[in-house]
């Protein structure tokens, strides 16, 4: 293959009030790509505010496993930064819209700092992963009215894109249903 | 992430995989950076490849219609469900690449020929009317897959297929709603989508793939929680859906087998042509190398995008280091 753009985590956030969430990732050359890509892919339905990147590489990840076994060192890719470190937790695995979530930030000179005092400070469910990233290794899409109205809204007037839109097509849908719905469906 | 794909021949082998099934058992999602057995993951990369092939292939016999729409509306809907194609090939790229397989290895398999996608993409779209056929039937037919496959053991698999869901359904929807009018109109609008109707009728009963007997993965897919229904259970809940809504459209079948079963309440199939299924599947279908030909066009096509945003990124790279 010619190209072998690096990979970036894509996390999402559906309203204000929510947190920016781990959608998937995208591939691409720089920051503005990867939200550009990430925008197209993950926001073609109106359920966006904002959304952040980080290089998959920049990610400092355990598992419930990891940190019960104290293996907390992160191999060679491992870099001491002193400054501030943004904290990711998933809470859930019992169903399968559940996330790696933003919970806030700590300030640290290590990674593995970052971690110990992201256990320390959010105590309020059991973790089953953490992330870890460098406060400069995120990358946002502008925060401002203008920009968040570009971005996000013209998906939610193409009404031509939901399901309901065609709700009064077929008199017997409701009839002839088999089986149940998706699960959990957003 | 650590990598923890377990074989039989590791000491701890029997233990973990036993604590591994008593999780799905549970009902809980295995997540990347968990111990799997080496197989769940083969198993699981195979699929969700597959797919996305299939999503990213997909485009083509839709995207051909799109500048001959007959509406504004009509254009519109059509571009924004090949839109969502691309899209849902992306998210399970990503899905795979959790598993520790790269996009690049997955296209270059694609483009080399050497990787599997549905066999529904290698016929034909001829009329206009193909394409409300192939939202209803064909998206219709991926639906009740990816429904099963929105409950399936691996996190990233299931969350994919969640967001995949409610998209198709949009799909499926605007495909159902076309072929309905058209049912409605003319006789030569009617005369369309019966001709639409018979040509994808049995290739979407083959999407679900070979019946259960002669699916040597399914059992291990269920156990694993991967499948949660078996091809013929999910080709049943199809038919049981879509023929009496085709039939009370007023639009006929080509199956002269077809009858509903008052003591199962299923709508029963004739004989599926499985000669011609493996036929289309080994390369041999209508369409099977005019698909590969336009992507590997495309790629080819999009390499000077490619070449340009690597060297923005470089230029700006070289500007970030000098300042």
């Amino acid at each position: 293959m010619d190209t072998q753009w690096p990979r970036w985590e894509v996390f999402k956030q559906d309203s204000p009030n929510k947190p920016h969430q781990a959608v998937g990732s995208v591939h691409a050359a720089d920051p503005e790509h990867a939200l550009l890509t990430a925008r197209n892919i993950f926001a073609r339905r109106p359920q966006a505010v904002s959304m952040w990147v980080v290089r998959a590489e920049d990610i400092y990840s355990w598992t419930q496993e990891e940190v019960a076994e104290g293996q907390m060192t992160k191999g060679e890719s491992y870099q001491a930064q002193v400054g501030q470190y943004l904290v990711f937790r998933k809470t859930s695995h019992k169903r399968s819209m559940t996330f790696v979530d933003y919970v806030g930030e700590v300030e640290a000179a290590t990674p593995e700092e970052a971690l110990k005092k992201a256990q320390a400070t959010f105590t309020d469910a059991l973790a089953l992963a953490w992330w870890i990233v460098p406060a400069d290794r995120v990358y946002k899409s502008d925060p401002s009215p203008e920009t968040i109205q570009s971005w996000f809204a013209p998906a939610k007037d193409k009404t031509y894109k939901q399901q309901q839109y065609y709700a009064t097509v077929g008199s017997h849908i409701s009839k002839h249903k088999v089986g149940r719905g998706v699960e959990d469906e957003e | 992430m650590p990598v923890k794909y377990g074989v039989p021949s590791d000491p701890d082998y029997n233990e973990r995989l036993a604590e591994f099934e008593a999780r799905i058992k549970r009902g809980e999602k295995i997540e990347p950076g968990d111990w799997m057995p080496e197989e769940y993951r083969r198993q699981l990369i195979r699929m969700i490849s597959q797919h996305a092939h299939s999503e990213v292939v997909g485009m083509l016999p839709e995207g051909a219609w799109i500048t001959r729409a007959p509406t504004l509306k009509r254009k519109m809907i059509l571009v924004a469900k090949v839109q969502d194609e691309a899209g849902h090939g992306q998210y399970l790229y990503h899905a795979a690449e959790t598993l520790g397989v790269s996009r690049e290895a997955m296209l270059e398999a694609l483009l080399a020929g050497k990787a599997k996608y549905s066999s529904i993409f290698n016929y034909p779209t001829l009329t206009w009317a193909d394409i409300g056929t192939i939202g209803w039937l064909v998206d219709g037919a991926a639906i009740k897959n990816q429904t099963m496959l929105a409950a399936c053991s691996y996190g990233p698999y299931s969350r994919a297929m969640v967001r995949i869901c409610a998209e198709e359904t949009f799909h499926h929807k605007q495909g159902k709603e076309m072929v309905l009018l058209y049912a409605k109109g003319t006789p030569k609008q009617r005369q369309m989508a019966q001709d639409a109707i018979n040509r994808w009728w049995w290739p979407a009963l083959m999407m679900m793939g070979p019946h259960d007997q002669d699916s040597p993965n399914t059992e291990v897919l269920v156990r694993w929680g991967i499948k949660t229904k078996t091809n013929d259970q999910v080709r049943q809940e199809f038919i049981n859906e879509h023929a009496p809504e085709i039939l009370e459209a007023g639009l006929t079948l080509p199956d002269p087998d077809l009858r509903y079963d008052e003591k199962t309440g299923n709508w029963l199939h004739g004989p599926i042509n499985w000669d011609e299924f493996w036929q289309v599947v080994n390369g041999n279908g209508p369409m099977n190398k005019e698909r590969l030909e336009a992507r590997r066009r495309a790629h080819a096509e999009g390499a000077w995008v490619r070449e340009a945003l690597e060297a923005y990124a470089a230029k700006r790279q070289r500007t970030a280091v000098a300042v």
